[in-house]
């Protein structure tokens, strides 16, 4: 009786395990990080010393070009999501100042969702299934606030060299630029593929080659109409230009840490196939540990290049540390 | 004098190599059978628009520049495309028209020029046609209400209703599909038919009659247009018989399933809707579906003489592995 039960409880714990296996085996569905099986970063790992260094030879005039848009109130969001600012300014009141010297002061409560305005796509952003970069099974690492694995925090630098790809001339000098009547100035239209040789005329064009911890910009001009907030949010939202698989996956040959765009997914939409969602965001977060940043203003690094013939410069933007978060807006400026 | 050879082969290969990676861009010509705003096709809510979109997105595939035309609805402009196509030496000729004697005067006009020809929905001589499959439709549409019904309403009283505009075309073998279907699962169920003329406004009036001599049955509404589905849970809704019915769309337009923000009855988060699901049609698809077939013919390859869509039920559980929403990032 003791070893039927003994023995029925070990078919149960097998039978249990075997059910977790399956569920989770991510094996199959994401490949392992090269970093090792402990890694949480992803391409920042490509951000060596001696790559920063290298980097820091582009700043040559101390010249800073933001690359971000400002986030405020009206700029084109995604569906349900929101960034709202409170302001707390209770000692302008009057006798509300504090002391003989009459010290007031202001904070703000910022009520957002991470992924808003100009914003970096961490690790636990996008997965296939429950399944995350290097195989993480993320059913174990969620729970209602954060997630316990593949967070902000263990992000490393991303002080390296960045460089723009200016698709609108790179369509242009093609002769095969459709614009969009929204825009104002020249933008590629939504549903425009951004293939590899696309990409590789670009930095023709500025006699660029790409190296292992780049950070690649590409300026679609679609950029413009996030310009033009609230007027042009719905053109903005309802699809893009961007990259295409056969882009992504040169990209990632590549090695490089992060691919920014001016629109809200970097990649095209509507998709090459109508039966996948967003796989270029599986190929670069999910399989491959690179960042996705969003909505980067480029058209004034664009001007940049064009101005100077130098399409590369100094990328200088921090993350915050923030435990557990899948992504957050983000501050970047050019240096050169 | 092998080694020799052995080289020369070597570099043969490496000249012709670019070649085959650089293959010729093709002209293709597709003649629409209308681009009339709101003007809906094939009894679904899908319009010429739509058809007309999903070739440009699949054309960014291949290398293929498309010449549009428009039949016109009742292919009188078919004519006129046909001979312009001909003029303009398109490599292949796409023809979406329902009157056949025009499919057949442009059948020939295209054999005498030599240009392939690849027919939508309605045969062209011998030219593979890629075609909807009504009769299969309302199968899937019966079978899944009458395994609802076997489901849930075991030992109860259960009949069946066909909705829509039962003379359109196609329509009567949707019908036929769907009343086969739900007599298969429920053995000696009514089955009535009510013809809306494709007047909406009308669904619930005839639905209201319907189910005021049937108020102890359970009712599987078999409705032939999204458009009928909606309107017909509405009608059950005022009626107070919500909890009575089940109902299955055709054709799965974009009034009835939406996206992460835009939300629509079939719906993820809606799955306790009485509308249990639609059956796809994918007209907003057809570039993806044909533009492979029409590479292969003009690749020399053969293609099969009758292509099908595959329909499939899509219920709140697979909307959004059918149609992937991108209202999100």
């Amino acid at each position: 009786m003791k070893l039927a039960a003994v023995v029925a409880a070990l078919l149960m714990v097998l039978g249990f395990s075997s059910v977790a296996v399956a569920q989770t085996d991510c094996s199959k569905l994401v490949p392992a990080s090269p970093w090792g099986p402990n890694d949480e970063t992803g391409a920042t790992n490509r951000v060596t010393p001696a790559v920063t260094k290298a980097a820091a030879a582009e700043i040559q005039e101390g010249k800073v070009i933001p690359l971000s848009y400002v986030l405020k109130d009206g700029v084109p969001l995604f569906g349900s999501r929101f960034t709202k600012t409170i302001l707390t300014a209770t000692t302008l009141a009057p006798g509300g100042a504090l002391g003989e010297n009459n010290l007031t002061y202001m904070e703000d409560t910022w009520l957002s969702q991470s992924h808003v305005g100009t914003h970096l796509d961490g690790m636990g952003h996008i997965g296939r299934q429950d399944c995350y970069y290097n195989r993480t099974a993320m059913g174990k690492y969620i729970n209602q606030n954060y997630m316990t694995k593949l967070g902000l925090e263990h992000l490393k630098s991303f002080a390296t060299r960045g460089v723009v790809i200016d698709a609108v001339k790179v369509f242009q000098a093609a002769g095969k630029l459709k614009t969009n009547s929204a825009c104002k100035k020249p933008c590629l239209d939504k549903g425009t593929v951004i293939t590899s040789a696309d990409l590789q005329a670009g930095l023709k064009m500025y006699n660029v080659t790409l190296r292992e911890g780049d950070i690649v910009v590409i300026h679609t001009g679609w950029g413009d109409l996030f310009e033009q907030f609230p007027a042009q949010n719905a053109v903005f939202n309802s699809g893009q230009p961007g990259i295409g698989k056969d882009a992504a996956t040169w990209l990632i040959s590549q090695k490089v840490v992060a691919v920014g765009s001016d629109n809200w997914a970097v990649e095209v939409i509507p998709g090459e196939s109508p039966k996948e969602a967003f796989i270029v965001h599986n190929m670069l977060l999910t399989d491959n540990g690179i960042h996705i940043i969003e909505n980067v203003r480029t058209d004034l690094i664009a001007a940049e290049a064009d101005k100077t013939k130098r399409a590369t410069f100094f990328f200088n933007m921090t993350v915050p540390r923030a435990y557990g978060l899948t992504g957050n807006f983000v501050g970047i400026d050019a240096i050169r | 004098m092998l080694a020799a050879l052995c080289a020369v082969a070597t570099a043969l290969a490496a000249i012709e190599s670019p070649l085959v990676a650089q293959e010729r861009r093709y002209v293709v010509a597709f003649a629409n059978l209308t681009e009339e705003p709101g003007l809906t096709l094939e009894g679904t809510g899908f319009t010429g628009r739509e058809v007309r979109d999903s070739f440009v997105l699949a054309a960014r595939s291949y290398p293929i520049d498309l010449v549009f035309y428009d039949n016109g609805r009742d292919c009188a402009g078919a004519p006129a495309n046909v001979e312009d196509a001909i003029a303009r030496k398109v490599d292949l000729f796409i023809q979406y028209c329902h009157q056949a004697p025009a499919n057949a005067m442009v059948g020939e006009k295209l054999k005498a020029a030599r240009i392939p020809v690849l027919a939508v929905n309605e045969a062209i001589s011998d030219a593979p046609v890629y075609t909807l499959d009504n009769l299969a439709a309302g199968r899937l549409a019966g079978d899944a209400l009458g395994a609802f019904a076997t489901r849930t309403w075991r030992n109860q009283p259960v009949e069946g209703v066909i909705i829509g505009a039962l003379t359109a075309r196609g329509v009567p073998e949707r019908a036929r599909g769907a009343q086969e279907r739900i007599v298969r699962h429920v053995a000696g169920a009514r089955v009535a038919s009510l013809d809306t003329q494709g007047n909406v406004g009308q669904v619930s009036p005839l639905l209201g009659k319907l189910l005021a001599a049937r108020a102890s049955s359970k009712i599987l509404v078999a409705a032939m247009d999204d458009a009928t589905a909606l309107a017909a849970k509405s009608a059950l809704e005022s009626l107070g018989r919500l909890s009575d019915a089940a109902i299955v769309g055709q054709g799965l337009d974009r009034s009835i399933h939406g996206g992460m923000s835009d939300r629509k009855e079939i719906d993820p988060a809606n799955r306790g809707s009485i509308v249990l699901g639609s059956v796809a049609f994918y007209l907003d698809r057809y570039g993806y579906e044909i533009l492979p077939l029409a590479m292969r013919m003009l690749r020399g390859e053969s293609v099969p003489a009758r292509t099908v869509t595959p329909h499939r039920l899509v219920t709140a559980a697979n909307v959004f592995f059918e149609y992937p929403p991108y209202d999100m990032q």
